[in-house]
C-alpha cells in the first residue's frame, strides 16, 4: 500500500530548514573575520593550533569508553525490569531522569569530595584513575538518553517470546543478552550511542573540574573571548562530530543490513 | 508466566537447574544500582543535606521556606511552561520528522544522513546555540536582515521578539526535536508493515490504522520521550542564560546565581533550589506512569 | 620616659619583630624558588587568557620557573572558585586549586570559613592598606573601572556619559556583561549608573541604578542579552558595560573589524577590586607563594598593566617610574581615574541586596 509521500518530504524539508539556516548563519558571521571581505581566516587559526588534535583524540577516546561501560550497564537493566521486575521501572526511571536537572557542577564537586586522593576510593590519585572517574561522570550524564534509548527499543521487541525461546533452546543469560536481544535492539544502542558521543565531546564543566586534556575545555579556552573564533569553532565542531557518527554508523552496520 | 521448572520439564537430563528467574533479575540489575550508588545518589546527598542546613551547617528549614518566595515559585513555574512547551512541540514536531525520515517512504540515504544530523544536533546547545540564533533571527540576525532587503518585511514588527518566552522555547527545539527523532526512530521500525498490510485488508483507513493500531503500540514510548524532553529542558541553563540572559527569570539561573555567581552566594538556597527541581522532576515522572497507566488500560 | 610609655614601646617593637618572623613573611627567594621546583606544579582556577593579560603571564611564569601550571575552568567564578576550595580539602591532586583570584567580598568571607592561608609577598608594604587583609589572608590584586565598550561601525555616536544612554539613538543597544544577580561585572555596572544618577550618593545608588535601567527598558534601549566579543561584533550588543580591561583586550583581540571604541563615562566612575589569595588545602603551598611572589613583583604587576588592568601597586610603580611609557600611553587618559570610586564592603553589600532582589521585577519579562 503506497501511501503519499509530498507529506514525508515536506516534513524533512521544513525540518532541514530549521536545522540548516542557523547553522548556515554561523558559518556566514565566522566567514567575517577579515574587515569588508569573507575569508576562511578564523579557520585557519582554529585549525592551526595542534591542541584541537590532541583534545578532540582524548574526549573520542573517552566517548567510546563511556559507550562501552553504558551499553553494558544499561542493556542488562533494561532487559531484567522488562522481563521481570517491572514494579521497579518508575524507580529505575526516575533515577535515569535525575543526571537531568542536577547541575553537573554538583556532581563534580560530588565526585571531588567523595573520591579524592584520600578517600577510600582514591580516583583523583593518579591520572588514569581520574580518567575512569571522568569516564564514570560521563556515564552518569549520558544515562537519561542512553536508557531511554534502549527501553524504547526493546519494547518495540517481544522480549518475553525471545527470551523464552532461546531458553527453551537451552540457552542461558549471558547468551540470550548478548546473542538474542542486542542484535535485536542494535539501531536503539546505535541512537544512544550517538547521543552519548556528542554530549561526551561537547562536556566542559566535568573535564575542566577534573583538569583533564579534554575537547570541552579547548574549545572554551579557544573561545571565551573571542569573535568569530567560536563560531568557527561550532562548525568545525559540528562537521567532525557527525563524521564521526557517520562512521559508526558504518561500522555498527551488519553486512547485508539494506536499512 | 512460566517459571523455570516448568520449562525444565521434558528438557534433557544435561540441563542444570538453574537459579529462581527473580532473583538472576535482582543480580542482574545490582551493578546498575551499585553504579547509581556510587556515582549519581552519593554525590547528590551533599546536595540533600545541604538544602537542609544553614551556613553553620546547623539543620534548618529555612531554605526550603523561601522555595516559596513569589519570585522563585514564578521562577519554577516559567521553566516548568518552557520545558512544556519545548518538550510537547519537540515531540510532535520530531515525531513527523522521525515518521518521515523511517516510514515515509524516502530514498534509503535519508534515514542514515538524517539520524547522525540528530545526533549531532541533540547536544547543540549552549552559548553556540543561542549566537546562532541571534546570527539568524535577532534584530541584526541574517535572515532578518535579508527579509528586510529583499521583501521588505521586518518580522520584529509583527511582536515577535526572539528574545522572549516563545523566542527560547523555538530555540530550545533545536535540541529537542533531534532527541525525540533519534528516540522514536527504532520504536517506528518496531511497527511490523504485516500490520499495515493487515488492517489494510481488514479495510481500516489509514487514520484508523493509527488510531487502533500503531498510537496503542507506540504511545508510552512517545510519553516516557516527552517527559525526557521536559527534564531535559528543565535542567538546561546555558541556551538560556546566553539567549535571554537576564530578563527571563528561569530556576536554572536562580540555582546558578547561588550556587556559582559573584553576587549571591547562598550555596544551601541553592541546593533548595536543586532539591526542589528534583521534586518536580519526581512528579512529573508520576504523571507520565499514571498517563501511561491510564492509556495501557484504555489501549487493552 | 614613664613605665607605661616604656612598656607600650616594648611591646610594639616585640609585636614588630614577631610579625616579621612570623609564618606571614616572604622566605628568601631562592629558598622558595628550590621549595617550588621540588613541588613541580601550581593548580590555577578562573584565569581566561584574555583576562587582564593572565595568558602571557601564565607562561613567561611556566618559563622562567620550569613549573607546570594545571589551569581549571576559566569559566569559574568567584563562587566557584571557593566552592573548588571546600569540595578538595582532602585532595592532594590537580584538581585541588593552589590559588585563587575572587571578588573583594569573597576574601574576608574565605577567611571566616578557615580556607585561606596567610601570606605576605616581599612587596606588601606597597599594597594599599585598604585593599589588603591586615593578616595577610587575602591581598587586593588589579582593578579597573566601568566603561562602555562601543561597536563604532554600528554605534555613529558615541556616548560620553550614563544619562546619554537613555537617548533614542540608542535603541536595542545597551546591554551587560552579565545578569547581575549573578556575576560581579553587571551588578558593579548598575551600580554605576546610580551613582551617576544618584550624583555621588553611595548610599542611593543601588536604588538609582535600577531605576535607571528600568526607564532604559522603557526607553526600548536594553538588551538582556549578555555582552560578550561576539555578539557585540554581529551587532546583537553594539554598548556593552563592562570593566576597562575586558573592553580594551577585546579592542585588540578584534583589530579594528569591527572597530571598538572604549569609553570611560564621565560620571559614576566606579571601580572594582579583585583579590588574591591561598587556598588554605593547597597542595602545593610553595608554588603557591612563587606565584605570589611573581604576581606582585614589579614584573608581574607591569604584566597586568600590559592586559590594561590597573595593578594594586600601580601609584607605587608610576613614582618610582618603573612603568614603561608605551604601556602607559595604551590605557586611557588618568583624568579618566581621577573620581574613580572604591566602594567599601558594606557598601557594596547594600547595593547588592538592593539590585539582586529587584532586579526581576525591573528588567523581568513579566514587566512587559
Amino acid at each position: 500500500m503506497r501511501h503519499s509521500r509530498i507529506g514525508s518530504w515536506l516534513a524533512i524539508a521544513i525540518g532541514t530548514i530549521y536545522f540548516l539556516v542557523p547553522l548556515l548563519c554561523t558559518f556566514e558571521f565566522s566567514l567575517r573575520m577579515r574587515r569588508g571581505e569573507y575569508s576562511f581566516d578564523a579557520y585557519r587559526i582554529v585549525l592551526s593550533d595542534p591542541q584541537f588534535q590532541a583534545t578532540f583524540l582524548y574526549s573520542t577516546a573517552l566517548a567510546l569508553a563511556t559507550i562501552l561501560v553504558g551499553v553494558l550497564l544499561v542493556v542488562p537493566t533494561a532487559y531484567w525490569i522488562q522481563l521481570r521486575l517491572r514494579r521497579l521501572r518508575p524507580v529505575v526511571e526516575f533515577i535515569t531522569l535525575l543526571p537531568l536537572v542536577i547541575p553537573a557542577i554538583v556532581l563534580v564537586f560530588g565526585y571531588l569530595r567523595i573520591y579524592n586522593s584520600s578517600s577510600l576510593l582514591p580516583f583523583t590519585a593518579s591520572e588514569a584513575a581520574t580518567n575512569l572517574l571522568l569516564t564514570f561522570g560521563y556515564v552518569t550524564l549520558a544515562l537519561p538518553y542512553m536508557y531511554r534509548a534502549v527501553d524504547t527499543g526493546l519494547r518495540s521487541i517481544d522480549v518475553r517470546t525471545l527470551t523464552e525461546a532461546a531458553e527453551s533452546l537451552g540457552a542461558h543469560w549471558p547468551t540470550i543478552l548478548l546473542k538474542v536481544i542486542l542484535p535485536n535492539v542494535r539501531v536503539a544502542v546505535l541512537s544512544g550511542a550517538f547521543l552519548t558521543f556528542a554530549i561526551v565531546i561537547g562536556e566542559f564543566t566535568m573535564a575542566s573540574l577534573l583538569d583533564r586534556p579534554a575537547f570541552g575545555p579547548y574549545l572554551q579556552l579557544m573561545g571565551a573571548n573571542r569573535a568569530y573564533e567560536p563560531s568557527a569553532l561550532a562548525i568545525i565542531a559540528f562537521l567532525v562530530t557527525w563524521a564521526s557518527m557517520g562512521l559508526m554508523q558504518l561500522l555498527g552496520r551488519r553486512p547485508g543490513d539494506g536499512r | 508466566m512460566m517459571s523455570a521448572t516448568d520449562l525444565a520439564v521434558g528438557q534433557p537430563p544435561s540441563r542444570r537447574t538453574r537459579l529462581d528467574g527473580r532473583s538472576l533479575a535482582w543480580l542482574g540489575v545490582a551493578p546498575f544500582f551499585l553504579f547509581a550508588l556510587l556515582f549519581l545518589i552519593l554525590p547528590t546527598g551533599f546536595l540533600v543535606v545541604g538544602g537542609f542546613q544553614d551556613a553553620q551547617g546547623h539543620f534548618t528549614l529555612a531554605n526550603i521556606g523561601k522555595l516559596f518566595q513569589p519570585s522563585i515559585r514564578s521562577a519554577y513555574w516559567i521553566s516548568i511552561e518552557v520545558s512544556a512547551a519545548s518538550a510537547v512541540g519537540g515531540a510532535a514536531i520530531g515525531f513527523f520528522i522521525a515518521y518521515a525520515g523511517v516510514i515515509g517512504g524516502l530514498p534509503r540515504w535519508i534515514r542514515p544522513t538524517l539520524i547522525t544530523f540528530c545526533g549531532v544536533a541533540s547536544n547543540f546547545a549552549g552559548l553556540p546555540l543561542a549566537f546562532a540564533f541571534l546570527a539568524t533571527l535577532g534584530r541584526t540576525g541574517l535572515v532578518t536582515a535579508l527579509l528586510i532587503r529583499y521583501f521588505d518585511f521586518n518580522i520584529y514588527s509583527t511582536g515577535f521578539n526572539l528574545l522572549s518566552f516563545w523566542g527560547l522555547a523555538i530555540t530550545y527545539l533545536y535540541f529537542q526535536i533531534p532527541l525525540m527523532v533519534l528516540i522514536l526512530a527504532p520504536a517506528l521500525d518496531g511497527l511490523k508493515r504485516e500490520w499495515r498490510e493487515a488492517s489494510a485488508i481488514l479495510g481500516a483507513s489509514g487514520l484508523q490504522y493509527w488510531r487502533y493500531v500503531a498510537l496503542p503500540v507506540l504511545w508510552p514510548s512517545l510519553l516516557g520521550t516527552t517527559l525526557l524532553l521536559f527534564a531535559n529542558a528543565f535542567g538546561a541553563i546555558a541556551t538560556a542564560y546566553g539567549l535571554t540572559g537576564s530578563s527571563l527569570n528561569i530556576i536554572t539561573i536562580e540555582l546558578y546565581a547561588q550556587i556559582r555567581g559573584d553576587v549571591l552566594h547562598d550555596q544551601n538556597l541553592g541546593y533548595a533550589l536543586a532539591l526542589g527541581m528534583i521534586v518536580i522532576t519526581g512528579f512529573s515522572n508520576a504523571a507520565y506512569i499514571w498517563l501511561r497507566g491510564r492509556s495501557e488500560r484504555w489501549l487493552r | 620616659m614613664k613605665k607605661s610609655a616604656w612598656l607600650q614601646m616594648a611591646s610594639g617593637s616585640a609585636m614588630a619583630v614577631l610579625a616579621s618572623a612570623g609564618i606571614a613573611s616572604a622566605q628568601s627567594l631562592d629558598a622558595l624558588v628550590a621549595a617550588a621546583k621540588g613541588e613541580g606544579q601550581l593548580t590555577v582556577i578562573a584565569l581566561p587568557h584574555d583576562w587582564c593579560g593572565y595568558g602571557a603571564l601564565i607562561d613567561d611564569f611556566k618559563r622562567k620557573y620550569g613549573l607546570k601550571v594545571n589551569e581549571l575552568n576559566p569559566d569559574a567564578g568567584s563562587g566557584d572558585e571557593i566552592e573548588a576550595i571546600k569540595a578538595n580539602k582532602g585532595n592532594k591532586g590537580p584538581q585541588a586549586p593552589d590559588v585563587i583570584d575572587v571578588g573583594l567580598s569573597f576574601g574576608p568571607s574565605a577567611k571566616k570559613e578557615e580556607l585561606l592561608l596567610p601570606y605576605k609577598v616581599a612587596t606588601w608594604s606597597s599594597i594599599p592598606d585598604s585593599q589588603k587583609d591586615a593578616d595577610g589572608y587575602w591581598y587586593g590584586d588589579y582593578y579597573g573601572v566601568l566603561a562602555f565598550e562601543v561597536n563604532a561601525d554600528i554605534v555613529k555616536k558615541t556616548p560620553a556619559d550614563w544619562g546619554d544612554l537613555l537617548s533614542a539613538d540608542y535603541k536595542n543597544m545597551v546591554a551587560l556583561a552579565g545578569d547581575p544577580r549573578v556575576a560581579n561585572q553587571a551588578i558593579q555596572g548598575v551600580f554605576a549608573a546610580g551613582l551617576s544618577a544618584s550624583k555621588g550618593d553611595v548610599a542611593k545608588a543601588g536604588d538609582a541604578g535600577l531605576k535607571f535601567f528600568a526607564d532604559l527598558n522603557k526607553a526600548g534601549n536594553f538588551v538582556p542579552v549578555i555582552g560578550k566579543a561576539a555578539p557585540l561584533a554581529q551587532g546583537a550588543t553594539p554598548i556593552i558595560i563592562r570593566w576597562d580591561y575586558n573592553a580594551l583586550a577585546d579592542r585588540d583581540t578584534l583589530k579594528g573589524n569591527p572597530k571598538v571604541a572604549v569609553v570611560v563615562p564621565k560620571s559614576g566612575v566606579v571601580a572594582g577590586v579583585y583579590v588574591q589569595a591561598i587556598s588554605a588545602f593547597a597542595p602545593h603551598p610553595n608554588a603557591a607563594k612563587l606565584w605570589m611572589e611573581y604576581l606582585y613583583s614589579d614584573e608581574g604587576q607591569i604584566g597586568w598593566l600590559k592586559g590594561y588592568c590597573h595593578p594594586i601597586r600601580f601609584q607605587d610603580l608610576v613614582s618610582s617610574k618603573k612603568v614603561p611609557a608605551d604601556v602607559l600611553a595604551k590605557l586611557p587618559s588618568a583624568d579618566a581615574y581621577a573620581q574613580a570610586v572604591f566602594p567599601t564592603l558594606d557598601q557594596q553589600s547594600q547595593a547588592k541586596g538592593v539590585i539582586s532582589t529587584q532586579w526581576d521585577a525591573v528588567v523581568g519579562a513579566n514587566v512587559k
